[in-house]
């Protein structure tokens, strides 16, 4: 595992993958890479990833890399979104529409492409977004601005706390079957948990 | 011995060849196979009824199909486009309904509460809601029965309600931190607390082990230790001889010329089958029963079956379910076992002296990190630096969820949109606002959530504002111009067509509905199965 950055230094979530079922193994390895993009750009993916490093404040490409193919998964899903305004489009049209208009912003705003600007103006771009606040170009007003930063924070978000890396660095324990959790009261843990300030217990002891 | 949980291997089919009553007219067709649905198709299979229960979902084996991840678990939810509006928009997926049999049981929390018996009678008690034609009464029996047969566990004495224990289970033990900090910030209050009521099994049962803690209930429980219909009354009722297709959308219920229904349409993989019955009970939830009741409009029906008093959709409530966060010095670590393992309805009755008319249940819930940073990023709006800050130090947060009861209101309602899904039937339109009864209440219960935190030791964090569960829609009553079915979940219209999900709750209640849903649906399939009704299926009482 590249850096560690949480409160849980040595502990690594994959030492433990042997103990977990076969189906979640597989599930979260492919997390890992790499990856095949069905549907996005190569544009699109940068996008994503220069825009997601914001919303999650990460700068690992491998695991930008990671939400880029989460978004790529999702948006060529037919099963639908949960719910989504009536006056808001479909959320691959959404996104991909969107970051068309980021271009568009950035270059109004700083006469300059959205992937050439310095981090204090991308994050600007970003923040104005969140609020509906940036100018309106085409049909971009308020509503459309803000459904737009929910969808690319909530599939950003979901992503990246699905990384093990990120796991193991919020000392999450993850996948626990079929072994699950003796010690659940306070102040107790299981010897593979996460244990602050050092290493769990070796997964291989 | 055969055990209910062991029957995947043969029993579950992928398509539609093999099927048991094509080209026939069987007694009943169920749709939707979830808490209500679920226990339906098994009562009327052991009454000796030929019966179908069409699910528009997979039929899931949690051992190949369910895995100890959030995003994967995603499958378990009904993610069908909702179009979803009013001031406070209602969120679907995880919240609410299930997609697959079992339905919602198979991903809810496994808290089994029972309604008081206020709760059937807001309007004489408190001037709010809707009376309900039943009472308290009239369910416990069955919530009695569903207990006993389900091995809720939960304490030997629970201090609110009209049920006060003990629990045919053992009580869960131990307790999860977070639920540990719960009950010592009570303590410190005088405010009364308890160990939750689980359909989560304490001790093996049908072959079936104690819950292992391990903490992913909301994603499907792997050990099968969680109850669920899937698991317990799908295979019951396969045993009784009932033929369960699923991935089978129902688009539409029939009706013959005597103004009666006759079966549903349904799709699979693209093709449109019909299925033929004498009766027809849908359970589809909230937000799809209305849809199906509604997009089934014919000559005689021309504004949607059972809708003569216009109500099909209408009142619907979700509960308020704001998260509570607070900080402290120890680690919680939410993840850890059962997420609900203490709770208290304290401020359950109504109290004029807070302001508001009816309460709410609290729940020490715990969370997982997609569930706990999605809901921070989008119903919080937190994200970058502060979101990444928080999520590091997320083992230091205990959490509270409220169960806010919501107030019945027309103008929170489920109709068709103008935009076609997959199968060519228009999407719902889901409209909803809270009022103001609910906005104090909910101030109420987050100050509460806050206090009994604090009295803990933590610090006051964060509230993410949410909703969950969903009721209404279908309400039942005695006077067919105000109610779409009668205390029998029976349409007002059509005697031969029953409504039977949470879609026919009056009022919201301040608690988990799936108990109370369950044993609603298990009166119904008593009264579909007993003499009374079957004298009634003879007059074709038409009232159009």
């Amino acid at each position: 595992m590249a850096s560690h950055r949480g409160l849980y230094p040595g502990y690594d979530v994959l030492a433990h993958k042997h103990e977990w079922d076969a189906n979640t193994r597989q599930i979260v390895e492919k997390r890992l890479g790499p990856f095949s993009y069905k549907l996005l750009s190569s544009w699109e993916q940068s996008m994503l990833k220069a825009v997601a490093g914001h919303l999650t404040y990460e700068d690992r490409p491998e695991v930008l890399a990671w939400v880029a193919a989460h978004f790529d998964q999702e948006l060529g899903k037919a099963i639908g979104e949960s719910q989504r305004q009536p006056e808001v489009p479909p959320q691959k049209e959404l996104v991909v529409a969107g970051l068309k208009a980021l271009e568009e912003w950035a270059k109004l705003q700083y006469q300059k492409g959205f992937l050439k600007l310095g981090v204090q103006d991308q994050f600007q771009i970003l923040r104005d977004l969140q609020l509906g606040q940036l100018p309106m170009v085409g049909k971009w007003n308020e509503t459309l601005q803000r459904a737009l930063f929910k969808k690319l924070v909530s599939l950003a978000v979901e992503a990246y706390y699905s990384h093990p890396w990120v796991w193991s660095e919020i000392g999450y324990g993850g996948p626990a079957y079929p072994r699950g959790y003796v010690r659940i009261e306070l102040g107790l843990a299981d010897p593979w948990e996460a244990q602050r300030g050092g290493s769990s217990i070796d997964a291989e002891l | 011995m055969t055990r209910s949980c062991d029957h995947y291997g043969n029993q579950r089919f992928t398509h539609l060849r093999q099927r048991k009553y094509a080209g026939q007219e069987v007694d009943a067709v169920v749709v939707g196979l979830g808490a209500a649905g679920g226990l339906i198709l098994r009562d009327l299979a052991k009454a000796g009824l030929d019966v179908v229960g069409i699910e528009a979902g997979p039929f899931w084996d949690p051992a190949s199909d369910f895995a100890s991840d959030e995003l994967h678990a995603r499958t378990l939810n009904w993610q069908d486009t909702r179009l979803s509006t009013g001031q406070n928009p209602l969120r679907f997926g995880h919240n609410n309904s299930g997609r697959g049999v079992g339905g919602g049981t198979v991903h809810f929390t496994g808290v089994f509460y029972r309604f008081h018996a206020s709760d059937f009678r807001t309007r004489t008690l408190d001037g709010v809601g809707e009376d309900w034609p039943i009472t308290y009464a009239d369910l416990e029996p069955y919530y009695a029965k569903l207990e006993e047969e389900i091995k809720v566990s939960g304490p030997r004495e629970f201090p609110w309600g009209e049920f006060n224990g003990p629990y045919p289970y053992p009580v869960r033990e131990p307790i999860s931190g977070n639920a540990q900090v719960f009950r010592r910030g009570c303590e410190a209050l005088g405010i009364r607390s308890a160990v939750a009521p689980l359909a989560i099994l304490s001790a093996p049962y049908d072959g079936r082990p104690p819950c292992i803690n391990r903490g992913f209930c909301n994603q499907g429980c792997l050990p099968n230790a969680k109850f669920s219909t899937l698991i317990q009354h799908i295979p019951q009722a396969l045993a009784d001889g009932a033929e369960v297709p699923s991935d089978c959308m129902v688009t539409r219920i029939l009706v013959g010329k005597d103004g009666r229904v006759s079966g549903v349409e349904f799709v699979h993989d693209g093709r449109t089958y019909k299925q033929e019955a004498k009766l027809v009970v849908v359970s589809a939830f909230v937000v799809e029963t209305p849809r199906l009741l509604l997009n089934s409009a014919c000559k005689q029906f021309p504004d949607g079956l059972a809708n003569s008093s216009g109500l099909v959709g209408k009142y619907i409530m979700p509960h308020s379910g704001h998260d509570v966060f607070a900080k402290f010095d120890e680690e919680i670590r939410l993840y850890k076992g059962t997420p609900v393992m203490a709770v208290s309805q304290d401020f359950y009755e109504t109290d004029p002296s807070r302001g508001f008319a009816r309460g709410y249940t609290l729940n020490a819930h715990g969370s997982r990190p997609v569930e706990l940073a999605g809901s921070l990023a989008v119903n919080a709006g937190m994200w970058g630096k502060e979101l990444n800050d928080t999520m590091r130090e997320w083992n230091y947060y205990a959490r509270i969820t409220m169960v806010g009861e919501v107030l019945p209101s027309l103008s929170n309602y489920v109709t068709l949109s103008d935009e076609k899904d997959e199968y060519g039937m228009p999407r719902a339109l889901v409209h909803f606002s809270y009022g103001d009864n609910d906005n104090r209440l909910i101030a109420h219960g987050v100050e509460t959530c806050y206090q009994i935190l604090e009295a803990a030791g933590g610090k006051r964090a964060f509230v993410i504002p949410d909703t969950a569960h969903l009721h209404g829609g279908c309400r039942m009553g005695t006077d067919p111009r105000r109610s779409v079915v009668n205390q029998y979940c029976q349409s007002h219209d059509i005697p031969n067509l029953f409504v039977c999900d949470a879609s026919v709750f009056v009022t919201s209640g301040g608690c988990n509905p799936t108990e109370t849903v369950m044993a609603i649906a298990a009166r119904t399939a008593d009264y579909i199965t007993s003499q009374k009704y079957k004298g009634k299926l003879q007059p074709a009482a038409l009232t159009v």
